[in-house]
């Protein structure tokens, strides 16, 4: 099943903040991640990915650092800044209660 | 594997980014396509199949361009700023003038930036931009040190000439007695001074040699205030004709002759055979009155017999401080006027005029000279014309840039800044390219000019004309930006975003470069004109007899020294045998002499005629006196027409002779035959000369003028002490220089031959200003012909690529190439005869202007317009033909697929 660009817009930021919470991550790499703990049914092509990466460094929730790991071709690694996690955190409860409601109505109405 | 770093920066415009930030995020988008490469390669896909899932990863480069600069926006605008206000330090203190002029320099430096990223496009731009301010700075170094450059003396603007007025002859050289009058009775000038130019013959070690010399008045270097660097002037008592055994030399020839040795104060030269003392050397760089002086001796008259019907000396003066050109002019006009009532036998009706020093010198080459200026002035404005038409163009090409700078907030003002921004940066390139032109210009114009330009040798590079480049280039700049900059200003986001609307390419933008063209193909025109009735002039004046045949004829002049052949007969015998030596050496045909060389020297006498009244004094009619050798005639070519020539029998002691030439003889015999008649010549007391024989005229003041009547008497009758020789030779004159000189040797060791060059030399040089303006102009005609091309297949190449649609269509509904042909060629033609005509009518208004620098050709003449519009249509024809023939090519399918 796939979904529109209309309703993933709104997630995309939440997905890169989450998946970068746990430790910095490349661009290639969430991009893949996204695809891949969504077993497929998410896609972020890069054209969307990449400018998303851009808007929250500027607004200073994640920060990007050219690193090169051992064996490894140098990437620019994203971590998420105080700021970040206190937005995702944020973006995370009401996401939850959100779809909790969400739920609730669309279980109400099938009840 | 590709680059993939130049794979992103080949597709990705974020023409907004400063490049540091631009890199980075090519950087990071590199980095990640190579990931989807890697991971296709680790999937077993081929390296091509991987290629192309990593490359189909993007496929909107344009929105992808959008998204990043609306994601990244922090980084665009304010970015530039700060980095604009880096390099010109104004971090703190942003006004609003400051910030203006930070934002220009960062527009600046964009802007250099996408120029390199279209390389074409600039080097087109900037070599139009180079030739036109290269033309101009060219010529501007030139007016700039000839006429506007001070002479190198102090408070030179106070330094004049004193002519006198004689009335046959108007400005004239200075009897030597009216002289003394000036000097005694004017309350205008703080010093005034005689000089007369000449050639002295210094005793070197390796033989004599005759050098340029001067003798000036004692007080000549006071009056330039110019200090000796060693040693002394002279003083008055060296000013009064006593024994002169004092001489002054220039630097140059303290270091070529003396080695620069500080010793050579009050050391003994021999100077015309007579032993001398040096008492002063002058500084470097001080000359007068002419480059080559290498020595000065004192002049000095005694009043009683300073003769006053002799004219011979230059006169130049300081006026007094305050005192204006006017008023020196009035003073020296009564007095003289005066003297010619007191003194009626010799100066009756004469005058006098005073000229500012540096205007008599370059006065006669200004009007030639800001001609030339006007005429790159012109060029300069066609590469305006050029250069902002292809900014148009390029402008309507970049559409979505400016669409996206609209969208970031800039507003209609800051984009105007940048497009200007631009065109100064192409203009301060093209004026760098301009300059290095100017100055690879400056030796060949140097020797293009030596003959033709005073002050020429003055000739450089310096820091008035690179302000003068820095101050046209930024002009022009402003000039070819204009329009372009008004186009962006009138940019706003609904209008420039939408799909297919084309700003440049609408109505309006059209008509502008419509008119551009046209103003640029009638510029040409007006160039061409003035060039073509040069060139007509100058093969009209080329084309004329001289009146002597100047091939293969070496010509020196020798002078013996007073000291050795004091008396004219031993003078007389002097040249006699030299003429002797000279005939018999091999190569050589026949051998004449004259006292002054044809084309540069001048020498006038009063002639009357026995029998007839007597004018009054001063107004007896003249002619060119020439002394000459029998064979002078024949070793020049000029033709007997009656009569006979000299021969040997004509010696000091035989009756007195003169051949007259056609000119004379028309002016003064119409209607008689003149052999018998005699002639008083230079109403010096002589007695009459009886005319023996009639030759041919010849144009001893250059080609332009009609020859002025000519005398000849023979050598032996009026010896002078210096004379030109001319051998005719049978091959190239120059290489029997050497066995002249050798020939001059034997009959006087002391004896040097000097200015030894072929006669043809001073034909080409009374010419050489005409070539000079006439090669200049050509030239810059050509260059503005050129861009007027470019610039027309420029316009209709870019018209084409609009009309591709439009052409499509035509030809899907049968139109056949030719037609397709026609009316592309004919669109561009219709411009072209439409700045041909303008062009007919701006010359034709002025044409008057270079009416001074033709020569038979009125400056009206139909030939040369009627040439000059079919040669520019022709040119224009080609212009169009090239971009119509791809027209022709258009594939109706493709051209409707488009958009």
């Amino acid at each position: 099943m796939m979904f529109s660009a209309e309703l993933k817009k709104g997630s995309t930021e939440m997905l890169v903040l989450s998946l970068i919470e746990e430790r910095p991550r490349h661009g290639y790499e969430i991009g893949k991640l996204i695809e891949q703990r969504s077993g497929g049914r998410l896609k972020f092509a890069l054209p969307t990915l990449y400018p998303t990466l851009l808007r929250l460094e500027n607004r200073g929730w994640i920060k990007g650092r050219w690193v090169e790991k051992a064996g490894e071709r140098e990437r620019c690694y994203y971590r998420l800044t105080p700021e970040g996690r206190r937005v995702l955190e944020e973006q995370q409860k009401t996401w939850i209660a959100y779809v909790a409601a969400v739920n609730d109505v669309m279980g109400g109405s099938r009840a | 594997m590709r680059n993939w770093e130049a794979f992103v920066r080949s597709r990705l415009q974020l023409p907004a980014h400063a490049p540091m930030r631009e890199a980075r995020i090519i950087r990071e988008l590199a980095a990640q396509l190579e990931d989807f490469y890697r991971e296709a390669i680790a999937r077993g896909l081929s390296e091509s199949e991987a290629d192309a899932y990593a490359c189909e990863q993007i496929r909107d480069w344009r929105k992808l361009g959008r998204d990043v600069a609306n994601a990244d926006r922090e980084n665009t605008q304010p970015r530039m700023e700060r980095i604009a206000d880096t390099v010109t330090g104004l971090g703190q203190t942003r006004g609003g003038g400051m910030k203006m002029l930070a934002d220009f320099l960062g527009d600046m430096r964009h802007a250099a930036r996408q120029f390199i990223k279209t390389p074409a496009f600039t080097i087109v731009a900037i070599l139009t931009l180079s030739l036109g301010i290269g033309a101009t700075s060219a010529i501007f170094s030139v007016v700039e040190a000839v006429l506007l450059r001070p002479l190198p003396y102090p408070e030179a603007d106070r330094l004049v000439r004193v002519h006198e007025i004689v009335p046959q002859y108007g400005l004239f050289a200075v009897a030597p007695a009216t002289f003394l009058d000036w000097r005694q009775q004017n309350s205008v000038f703080e010093y005034i001074a005689a000089y007369n130019a000449g050639n002295t013959t210094i005793a070197g070690t390796e033989g004599p040699e005759r050098v340029p010399s001067a003798s000036v008045s004692w007080d000549l270097f006071e009056l330039l205030k110019v200090k000796p660097l060693l040693g002394r002037t002279f003083t008055v008592e060296e000013g009064t004709p006593v024994k002169q055994t004092v001489a002054i030399i220039s630097y140059g020839a303290w270091q070529r002759r003396f080695g620069g040795d500080r010793a050579v104060l009050e050391r003994p030269v021999t100077l015309n055979g007579t032993s001398s003392t040096i008492v002063g050397v002058m500084p470097p760089g001080f000359y007068f009155p002419s480059r080559t002086t290498e020595i000065w001796t004192p002049l000095a008259f005694k009043p009683a017999d300073a003769p006053r019907g002799a004219h011979f000396i230059g006169v130049i003066a300081r006026t007094k401080a305050g005192i204006s050109l006017e008023t020196a002019n009035t003073e020296m006009k009564t007095i003289t006027e005066r003297l010619g009532v007191q003194y009626p036998e010799q100066s009756a009706n004469e005058s006098a005029k005073v000229v500012l020093l540096l205007e008599n010198i370059v006065g006669d080459i200004r009007p030639m000279l800001l001609t030339l200026l006007a005429a790159v002035g012109v060029v300069v404005l066609i590469a305006c014309a050029n250069v902002a038409n292809l900014l148009l163009v390029r402008a309507s090409v970049r559409e979505k840039e400016i669409a996206i700078r609209a969208a970031l907030g800039a507003g209609g003002r800051r984009l105007g800044l940048q497009m200007l921004a631009e065109s100064v940066v192409l203009a301060l390139a093209g004026g760098a390219f301009g300059l290095l032109f100017a100055y690879l210009a400056v030796p060949a114009i140097k020797t293009l000019s030596a003959a033709s330009i005073p002050r020429i040798a003055d000739l450089s590079i310096d820091l008035t004309v690179v302000g003068f480049v820095a101050g046209i280039s930024l002009l022009t700049g402003l000039i070819f930006g204009l329009a372009p900059a008004w186009h962006a200003s009138r940019a706003t986001l609904g209008h420039v975003l939408k799909e297919g609307a084309r700003t440049s390419g609408g109505a309006g933008g059209r008509w502008v470069r419509n008119t551009l063209l046209v103003a640029e193909v009638g510029l040409s025109i007006v160039l061409l004109v003035g060039a073509t009735l040069l060139l007509r002039s100058f093969a009209k004046l080329t084309s004329v007899d001289p009146g002597f045949h100047p091939e293969r004829v070496l010509t020196f002049q020798v002078s013996p020294p007073n000291t050795a052949y004091p008396e004219p007969h031993n003078r007389a015998a002097f040249f006699s045998r030299l003429l002797e030596e000279f005939d018999a050496l091999p190569g050589v045909r026949s051998t004449g002499m004259v006292q002054t060389l044809p084309m540069r020297g001048d020498y006038v006498l009063s002639v009357t005629f026995q029998g007839r009244p007597a004018p009054p004094p001063n107004t007896e009619p003249s002619a060119n006196y020439r002394v000459v050798s029998p064979k002078y005639f024949d070793a020049l070519g000029i033709p007997l027409l009656r009569g006979r020539v000299f021969n040997d029998r004509d010696m000091d002691t035989s009756p007195q002779v003169a051949v007259v030439d056609q000119a004379f003889v028309d002016r003064h015999f119409p209607d008689e035959n003149p052999l018998g008649h005699r002639i008083d010549i230079g109403n010096g007391g002589t007695g009459f000369t009886e005319i023996v024989g009639v030759v041919g005229s010849v144009h001893y003041e250059g080609l332009e003028t009609n020859p002025r009547p000519t005398m000849y008497v023979p050598y032996r009758q009026d010896i002078f002490s210096s004379m030109w020789i001319m051998a005719r030779t049978d091959g190239d004159p120059v290489g029997l220089a050497a066995s002249v000189r050798q020939a001059l040797r034997k009959v006087d060791p002391a004896v040097p031959a000097f200015r030894v060059g072929p006669l043809t030399d001073a034909v080409t040089e009374s010419v050489a200003e005409r070539r000079f303006s006439m090669l200049l102009l050509t030239l810059f005609a050509g260059i503005a012909v050129f861009l007027a091309a470019v610039g027309l297949y420029g316009v209709v190449a870019y018209t084409v690529t609009q009309r591709t649609q439009e052409i499509g269509i035509r030809m899907a509904i049968g139109a056949r190439p030719a037609n397709v042909l026609r009316m592309v060629v004919g669109d561009g033609l219709k411009l072209a005869t439409i700045g041909v005509v303008c062009g007919i009518a701006a010359a034709l208004a002025l044409a008057r202007v270079i009416e001074s620098m033709l020569f038979n050709v009125t400056p009206f003449d139909a030939a040369s317009y009627g040439a000059t519009a079919l040669v520019l249509l022709a040119v224009a024809a080609l212009a169009c033909y090239m971009p119509a023939r791809r027209a022709m090519r258009v594939d109706p399918l493709v051209a409707l697929r488009q958009e």
